[in-house]
């Protein structure tokens, strides 16, 4: 059985060592690009958004490597389409005359029996499966570490594209260790390397926070690399949502009713997927006095078009520069990146407005 | 002695006036409440049916990419704005979850708080929500906002649901009546909304009366205690639909295949992400059984023309 699963962000990463761990056979499908995008939009069906059909340009690209399974997130809290995402994955791979190929879908009620049964298929040992959760979590807490600290050092590097550069070269290498202790060499290794950075001391660059949904905003093949663009611009970057938090907000309900409390002014229902959040996040920024909120959605993404005229009522009564960009597989790079431009203009007055 | 002050002060006061917008959540249970409020001894006013005006009001301040139905919903309340007549309240109800437990549209969940933000009148609405509370007592609820006592409101719901229920009736008549006619039977898919709202859908039911065929709408067939047929793709994992139009639309697609259906008709609305969903498996489904199909997507640019053409094209291939 080789199996496989779509790009999301750096986390393919913790993914593969989770299902290497466990005895899979996994092969991933390259960095997602434009043409895979294109060959997915092509046989999905033409209403979805855009998150399914850049994992079936994944699936296609993993194909023609004799990939035979693929795992797939199953959405059973919320109300949001990517619930049916496996299912209707399996029925376009079907139509397109890929038959035996099968996405099983995880879910938070299943994940654990599906790990047993999968490891119980392998024979791999518990202490082993244990072993692999406790490497997959700390390759998942630096992998957000690293974005962070890459988000804060780009804005204040002296030499563009230093911390870029380090960022690939680190996730190459963490991709490739297998045990504890070569990651936590690699930790050492790479705070050195961070300090080693010259930054300018005196600047207070402006800040951005980055909301919306989780997909568009992790993955950088989708959303063009906003982080990096934006930083390169002189901005420092902030966003809430990242794996560890979908993973902790799914363990934990309270962190949802929190939310649901603070943003009762504005909407008094979930409306599924990261709508609340959105919200939640942008009052934060808000209050923390930023200077600017980008908003990413999928096109038509349902909760997020919920709540967006909500996000605009915020900005309208605070004045905190507002962008919202829908993606779809038509966007192209150049309109993005002029309307960044544009945008950061505007949020580099309101900072210097703010300072003077 | 206080029903006789009640009676006089709402006298004096004149009677609550109540607006509903004819559109989205009202097809879900048309008459019901205005039955509901007029019982209540309020006057309902209802918005108009759809016409040009109104969608274009709705697109105006809508989201660029809501689904097309939510847009025509704005323009609903937006009518109600430039009334003369000013209504007390506008009702918008949040609803939930329905009787089976089963999702709305998560669409439907941000309603209210959005109408808040387009409408200056004041809004009343009640979160619909059976998984925690029974219909009955949010609908207690919901009365004493307009201070009206447990009494009252219970005869008004009795009278709400026999009106309900002869409706149902006689839309059971109704489709037995055209399930067993000798003329070619055309079904049209969709939710309630687009079905019912004549300028939505382009009149599609009295196209298709003048070619001859016999409309049967799939709100119109008859299923008792439908249970969410399960979605077989995985035999060994079955999943169900969380949606409460889902399940009841494929159970009834089953009911109605069984009176020799010639064709069958999708209508979704642009933007629609159930839709996106639900098409799959409709389609499969029809297309299982040999059974010609169409899918209308329809917004705010549809053409008549257009329209006309592909359902003539169709019409042929029956």
């Amino acid at each position: 059985m080789k199996i496989s699963f779509p790009h999301f962000g750096n986390y393919h990463i913790v993914f593969k060592t989770l299902f290497e761990g466990i005895g899979c056979d996994v092969v991933l499908s390259e960095k997602t690009t434009v043409k895979d995008i294109e060959e997915g939009a092509k046989i999905s069906p033409e209403l979805f958004c855009l998150p399914l059909k850049v994992n079936l340009g994944n699936y296609l690209h993993a194909l023609k490597r004799g990939v035979d399974t693929f795992f797939m997130w199953e959405n059973i809290k919320g109300s949001c389409r990517l619930r049916y995402y496996w299912m209707i994955q399996e029925k376009a791979l079907h139509d397109v005359g890929f038959s035996n190929i099968k996405v099983l879908n995880f879910n938070g009620r299943n994940f654990f029996p599906r790990i047993k049964e999968i490891k119980e298929k392998n024979r791999t040992s518990w202490c082993r499966v244990i072993k692999t959760f406790l490497l997959s979590y700390q390759k998942l807490k630096l992998v957000e570490f690293l974005e962070e600290r890459a988000r804060w050092l780009r804005p204040r590097e002296i030499i563009r594209g230093e911390t870029e550069w380090i960022l690939i070269d680190t996730l190459k290498r963490l991709d490739r260790l297998q045990t504890g202790k070569e990651l936590s060499k690699l930790k050492k290794e790479i705070e050195e390397k961070f300090q080693k950075i010259k930054i300018q001391n005196n600047i207070s660059p402006f800040e951005i926070g980055l909301i919306g949904e989780i997909y568009t905003v992790v993955d950088g093949a989708v959303n063009f690399d906003i982080e990096k663009k934006l930083g390169e611009m002189g901005a420092e970057v902030h966003r809430e949502m990242s794996l560890s938090y979908f993973i902790k907000q799914g363990i934990f309900p309270w962190r949802e009713w929190k939310i649901q409390k603070k943003i009762k002014p504005y909407l008094r229902s979930t409306v599924g997927g990261h709508g609340a959040d959105a919200i939640y996040e942008m009052l934060n920024y808000v209050k923390k006095n930023f200077d600017g909120v980008i908003h990413l959605l999928p096109f038509g993404c349902m909760p997020e078009v919920t709540v967006r005229p909500i996000l605009e009522k915020i900005h309208l009564e605070s004045g905190i520069p507002f962008l919202s960009l829908s993606l779809d597989e038509q966007v192209a790079e150049a309109g993005i990146n002029t309307r960044l431009e544009a945008f950061v203009d505007v949020a580099k007055n309101h900072h210097n407005r703010k300072t003077t | 002695m206080e029903k006789r002050l009640a009676s006089l002060t709402s006298l004096s006061l004149g009677f609550m006036i109540i607006g509903i917008p004819r559109a989205l959540i009202y097809w879900k249970r048309p008459y019901f409440w205005e039955t509901f409020f007029e019982s209540l001894g309020c006057k309902v006013i209802l918005s108009p049916p759809t016409n040009k005006e109104i969608v274009e009001k709705g697109v105006k301040v809508a989201d660029p990419e809501t689904c097309f139905s939510n847009k025509v919903y704005w323009g609903h309340l937006l009518w109600f704005e430039d009334l003369e007549e000013k209504v007390d309240y506008i009702f918008i109800p949040l609803l939930k979850t329905n009787q089976e437990k089963l999702e709305y549209c998560l669409k439907f969940f941000g309603i209210p708080d959005l109408s808040k933000i387009l409408v200056k009148t004041p809004i009343l609405t009640e979160t619909f929500d059976e998984k925690k509370e029974k219909f009955g007592k949010t609908v207690e609820r919901l009365g004493k906002n307009i201070n009206k006592s447990k009494k009252e409101i219970k005869k008004a719901l009795t009278l709400s649901f026999l009106k309900e229920k002869e409706l149902k009736k006689q839309e059971e008549q109704d489709f037995f009546e055209k399930a067993h006619s000798t003329q070619p039977k055309i079904v049209l898919i969709s939710h309630p909304y687009n079905l019912y709202d004549e300028y939505v859908n382009l009149r599609i039911d009295d196209k298709l009366k003048k070619t001859g065929a016999q409309i049967i709408f799939i709100d119109e067939v008859p299923i008792k205690n439908i249970k969410p047929p399960e979605l077989a793709i995985l035999e060994t994992e079955a999943q169900k639909f969380h949606w409460e139009f889902g399940g009841e639309i494929l159970g009834k697609i089953d009911e109605v295949l069984k009176y020799n259906i010639s064709g069958a008709i999708e209508i979704s609305s642009f933007q629609c992400g159930c839709d996106a969903v639900l098409k799959e498996f409709v389609e499969k489904k029809i297309k299982q059984n040999r059974i010609p199909f169409l899918y209308l997507l329809i917004d705010e640019h549809t053409g008549e023309a257009g329209f006309q053409t592909r359902l003539e094209a169709f019409i042929d291939t029956i």
